[in-house]
């Protein structure tokens, strides 16, 4: 099987995973009480029956659910994500408005962690037994083990207001209107906290399997083979046992590069961080519907481009899988 | 306050103010020193409004930051006494039907085109009479016809006299619509909702979603002078304790009602260079009750039931210890802040040993309740926890049940409670903001600010009927005293607080707080030294 | 080497097993050591941690007793854990052992199904479920599942491939055991060891994401776990740190045990990985 079929296949199967969630959250989120419409004229503080009618009719929620599927899945089929009444734009628009900043946001948090995790894990996998290997694992489990929103508070408390040395909350100084390499510095300043909260969880994530992946493979034959013949330790770690233990790596990568999305939501809400996991929360809270929808496609959309890359890397890492597919 | 005087009272502001404005001066910013001009200020506003198109959105935060770019006819200062803005004076006739208003001269839209007496109709007349939820069952019970007279000049004619006219015009009930780009077109579809334009002191330079809004100063301004401040940005900071953080690290100067914890509002009012207010909330004065859902029937039905569980909660506990001091226990339907208000009703004190008498003696055999908490953050989760505890000391069995926004909104509006939270605005009126909870004609399924607990009483439908459209003020309160003490004996509802909302802000911003909107229209006349 | 004694020798394991049989007694012991409600407001609220013998941990923002909040917060968060963790392998055991004994057709179609639910954001998706259901223990139990099994099913489902070719399993089939038989007297009986480290590990991400939610605003309201404790106490670590950090502690020590201990149980089981620490 070529490079081409096997993308093109790939593809096809990601796009029906992708109707698939589409129509399943469809239904999920129409099965929650309340509707636009009364969240709207409820938070007004003064709804009526007429107010409630005019909404609805706005909405599109008086058509039959099965025509607003098909209005909802058409639209799907030519990107057209929707119309957010509640905000007065099109789905399409607020998500790419977000999108930037969790991409940053996500990226950051993800370059750290899997750059940091699996020197982490690598190190103690060498060093395993050794108090540096208990050290690094107790330091991944105490990753893991907090929780995420609690790290981001405390964050914000000790280097924000009591040191002083970064902002507690935003994506840029508001109002300062830097431009150029000022304007980067500045937002690089905001991502600091936010980017190492997320990443400190996957850090941890990637030094614990990385650890117990490469240990399995320093066991495993062709590792005794090349030590036998002679090779030198440290290349044999390098060339043998690195390389062949990056591969479930690799995949929790491509998992964990998608998560990455909806797991910003806390991030995002704690640190005012203006991305789309936010923007998905409050679609739910005030069942923008089309919002919601939109924002789960784009992640899971997201999550297959990411499964498909994870594939691809696999086979370019490992030339064993192409017989086995 | 007899009629007589109160009257009197309107003419001579109106008298008065005509003459202010006449100088150049708007009465409700009198500050000794010369004003200072520029300035940017940095306000929390939460939760992100969805449109900043007031007239087709009344949302709190909306109302925050349109109130700055729409005006209307009138604001109140602070014992709800209206003030000139878009009229530049008023007049009633004596048999108080008909309402004549002079306009300002020299008004501009932010687009530039003028604003007239056509823009009053049609805001008044077409706009809000389609779209307004607040305005519509007022024009259309009360209102016999609205017309331009002439350029500046708007005549509206009632049907009967009605006391709480003059109190309908502010900004958020009442903004002025541009005709020259809503009449003919479909409102909620208009491409300009995205693009708010009013006559206000600030105009809409930017809005970054999830971000901040960027208000700049209307510099074609009517009032001479104003706006002092250059820039308002308004920001989004979704987490509580973030919002305390980012005020303590100097990222915004105001925080605005209800937009901290309120264990912290001390602490950071205690600040350098901080100042805090509770006032600006006297157009809403937010009453907060436990909604009885009478129409359940059973132990919920019984007014000595009602009337234990009322003994049975320890209100002052809710006001000291939830709310950290913050507010004031109600006796009745009416707030103490809103016209009309009665002490002289039946009181009930915290009291274990007659909650739990009370409740024996109406029968209650246990029967399970639920409390549905309001969605709305820390403080009232505390306050279901610490009222079911209540409860349940005096023998109630009962449990806390919750959910978001809407899934509240939609057990609220369709009547799916036994006992539920909620805080309404008063708006200034008792017809206004009062009588909507406890009339039998507004059981209504889908609003979740009607009489909800469908409590029927004849005899309180005829007096708030009756004093809506009373001939002097000394009538409404005669009637308005009477019917508050009918509810306080019949308690369809348990008042737990009349709550306040207390504005941090940076003391070197001045003027911020001087109507009875507070934040909402405030930016006009605030400076920052 | 017995399975006693490989686990032993692993302190880290121990110390884990150890700590979390003091929150399993603490969660025992608690409506006798706190025979109060701990919703009760007890004394003033605000109370230091360590200034007075009655609230040795101090009083929250009510002045409820924060230790027997802490006690009877084991209760509903180890409940959590481990009944969603169940929740969890009840849908993930049954998919993943039939998908890799069935093979084929089969296979491939629970596979797709198992990747769906892992396409989704999970924690987005739990948000959603917990929203749509009302917050309350049923559906928070079933949220937390429903987003946890996939990795379960793949595991399992791995295992079970690799089994399926052993000779007791083909002699099995040779004799005519009926196939539902052969999967839980053969083959499930195998697997038990990896599930069980995976469930002790699960139930500590059970807890961390109960607690997520609960900051949302998406818990129990009549039940007092530690995620709502340290949710209820966040606002105010700047001048009460002892109310959210106390059940953050107690979140983390859990979390950590159980990882500790099931490592330690991974190792222990598995004496072929164990072997690569020396």
């Amino acid at each position: 099987m070529n490079l081409l079929q096997f993308l093109s296949g790939r593809l096809a199967k990601g796009v029906l995973t992708l109707l698939a969630i589409a129509v399943l959250n469809f239904f999920l989120i129409r099965a929650a009480p309340g509707d636009p419409a009364q969240v709207l004229a409820g938070e007004a503080g003064a709804a009526d029956a007429v107010l409630l009618e005019q909404l609805r009719e706005r909405f599109g929620l008086n058509e039959p659910l099965l025509t607003q599927l098909w209005i909802y899945l058409k639209g799907y089929m030519t990107l057209d994500l929707g119309f957010s009444y509640r905000q007065q734009q099109p789905v399409l628009a607020l998500v790419l408005d977000r999108l930037p900043a969790t991409l940053l946001l996500t990226g950051a948090a993800f370059l750290i962690s899997l750059v940091l995790g699996t020197a982490m894990g690598a190190l103690a996998a060498r060093r395993a037994g050794k108090w540096s290997d208990s050290l690094i694992t107790a330091l991944a489990l105490i990753f893991y083990a907090t929780p995420l929103f609690w790290v981001a508070l405390m964050s914000q408390i000790v280097f924000a207001l009591k040191l002083g040395i970064v902002p507690n909350v935003g994506y840029e100084t508001i109002g300062a209107n830097y431009t150029g390499l000022a304007r980067a510095l500045d937002i690089g300043r905001h991502l600091v906290l936010p980017a190492l909260t997320l990443g400190l969880f996957f850090t941890a994530l990637y030094a614990r399997m990385m650890r117990a992946s490469m240990l399995e493979v320093a066991g495993a034959d062709f590792v005794k083979t090349a030590r036998a013949k002679g090779v030198s330790p440290p290349r044999v770690w390098r060339r043998h046992v690195a390389r062949n233990a990056i591969l479930p790596v690799v995949t929790l990568a491509g998992l964990q590069a998608g998560q990455l999305v909806g797991g910003a939501v806390l991030t995002e809400t704690v640190f005012a961080w203006p991305g789309i996991g936010r923007l998905m929360f409050d679609a739910l809270v005030q069942r923008d519907y089309s919002v919601l929808l939109g924002v789960f496609f784009v992640s899971s959309a997201m999550v297959v481009g990411f499964n498909i890359l994870t594939d691809l890397i696999y086979r370019i890492a490992d030339p064993r899988i192409e017989a086995g597919a | 306050m007899t009629s007589t005087i109160r009257r009197r009272l309107a003419r001579t502001t109106a008298i008065c103010a005509l003459g202010l404005a006449a100088l150049g001066f708007a009465p409700l910013s009198v500050s000794a020193q010369a004003p200072k001009t520029g300035g940017t200020v940095h306000v929390v506003v939460q939760p992100e409004p969805p449109m900043l198109m007031q007239g087709l959105n009344q949302n709190g935060p909306t109302n925050m930051v349109a109130g700055n770019i729409y005006e209307s006819l009138l604001r109140y200062d602070e014992k709800l006494q209206p003030q000139p803005s878009l009229a530049k004076s008023w007049e009633i006739s004596p048999d108080a039907k008909v309402y004549t208003f002079k306009l300002q001269e020299g008004v501009k839209w932010h687009d530039g085109k003028p604003f007239t007496a056509d823009d009053v109709v049609f805001s008044l007349d077409k706009f809000h009479r389609e779209v307004h939820p607040r305005w519509r069952p007022v024009v259309s019970a009360q209102v016999e016809k609205i017309e331009k007279v002439d350029d500046l000049t708007v005549r509206i004619t009632l049907k009967q006299p009605f006391g709480p006219m003059i109190t309908t015009q502010e900004v958020a009930s009442a903004p002025m619509i541009p005709k020259h780009i809503y009449d003919g077109t479909d409102y909620r579809a208009n491409p300009a909702n995205n693009t708010p334009i009013g006559t206000g002191p600030f105009k809409l330079k930017e809005w970054k979603k999830g971000a901040y809004i960027h208000l700049v100063k209307n510099e074609d301004y009517w009032a001479k002078g104003k706006p002092a401040l250059d820039e308002i940005y308004w920001q989004i900071i979704p987490d509580a304790a973030a919002r305390a953080v980012a005020y303590e690290t100097g990222k915004v100067d105001v925080l605005t009602g209800g937009s901290v914890d309120v264990y912290d509002v001390q602490r950071l009012a205690k600040l350098p260079n901080s100042c805090m207010t509770t006032k600006g909330w006297e157009m809403f004065a937010p009453h907060a009750w436990l909604t009885v859902n009478i129409a359940k029937g059973g132990p919920l039905a019984n007014k000595q039931f009602r009337q234990g569980l009322m003994y049975a909660i320890d209100r002052e506990f809710g006001k000291d210890v939830v709310w950290d001091g913050l507010g004031k226990l109600p006796t009745g339907p009416i707030s103490s802040k809103t016209k009309f208000y009665s002490a002289d009703v039946p009181k009930y004190t915290y009291d274990v040993a007659k909650a739990k008498e009370l409740i024996k003696a109406s029968g209650y055999k246990g029967e399970p309740l639920k409390i549905l908490a309001l969605p709305y953050g820390e403080v009232w989760s505390r306050w279901a926890e610490s009222i079911k505890q209540n409860f349940a000391d005096a023998g109630v069995n009962v449990s806390i049940e919750t959910t978001d926004v809407p899934g509240w909104t939609q057990k609220a509006s369709n009547g799916d409670f036994d006992l539920t939270f909620n805080f309404l605005y008063q708006l200034g009126d008792p017809a206004i903001g009062v009588a909507r909870n406890y009339i039998s004609t507004n059981i209504v399924k889908g609003n979740p600010f009607g009489n909800q607990g469908a409590y029927v009483n004849p005899e309180v439908d005829k007096l708030f009927a009756d004093a809506a459209v009373a001939p002097n003020d000394a009538a409404r309160q005669e009637l308005y005293t009477k019917v508050q003490q009918v509810l306080a004996e019949d308690l369809p509802v348990l008042w737990l607080l009349e709550m306040e909302f207390p504005t941090i802000y940076r003391c070197n911003i001045k003027n911020l707080v001087t109507t009875a909107i507070g934040v909402n229209d405030g930016f006009r006349d605030a400076t920052k030294d | 080497m017995n399975f006693l004694k490989r686990f032993c020798r692993n302190r880290g394991a121990v110390l884990g097993l150890v700590i979390l049989l003091a929150v399993v007694v603490f969660a025992l012991l608690a409506p006798t050591l706190f025979p109060q409600s701990p919703w009760r407001p007890v004394g003033r609220p605000f109370l230091a941690p360590f200034t007075i013998e009655r609230f040795p941990l101090g009083t929250d923002t009510l002045g409820r007793n924060l230790a027997a909040g802490l006690v009877h917060g084991a209760r509903v968060s180890l409940m959590i854990g481990v009944v969603s963790t169940l929740v969890a392998l009840l849908i993930g055991v049954p998919l993943g052992a039939i998908a890799g004994y069935a093979g084929g057709f089969v296979d491939d179609a629970l596979m797709r199904f198992t990747e769906f639910f892992q396409t989704i954001p999970s924690f987005a998706l739990a948000i959603v479920l917990v929203a749509i259901l009302q917050p309350q223990l049923g559906s928070i139990v079933l949220a937390i599942g429903v987003v946890s099994w996939p990795p379960i099913a793949r595991l399992v489902r791995g295992e079970v491939l690799s089994l399926r070719t052993r000779e007791y399993v083909q002699a099995a089939v040779t004799i005519g055991q009926s196939t539902p038989r052969i999967i839980f007297s053969q083959v499930l009986p195998n697997t038990i060891a990896p599930i069980i480290v995976m469930g002790s590990l699960m139930i500590g991400s059970a807890i961390l994401l109960e607690s997520s939610l609960s900051f949302l605003g998406l818990g129990d309201p009549n039940l007092m776990s530690w995620g709502y404790m340290v949710g209820a106490g966040r606002t105010r670590l700047l001048d009460a740190w002892w109310i959210s950090f106390f059940p953050g502690l107690a979140i983390f020590l859990t979390v950590l045990a159980l990882n500790l201990a099931g490592e330690g149980l991974n190792d222990a089981l598995n004496p072929r990985l164990a072997r690569g620490r020396e």
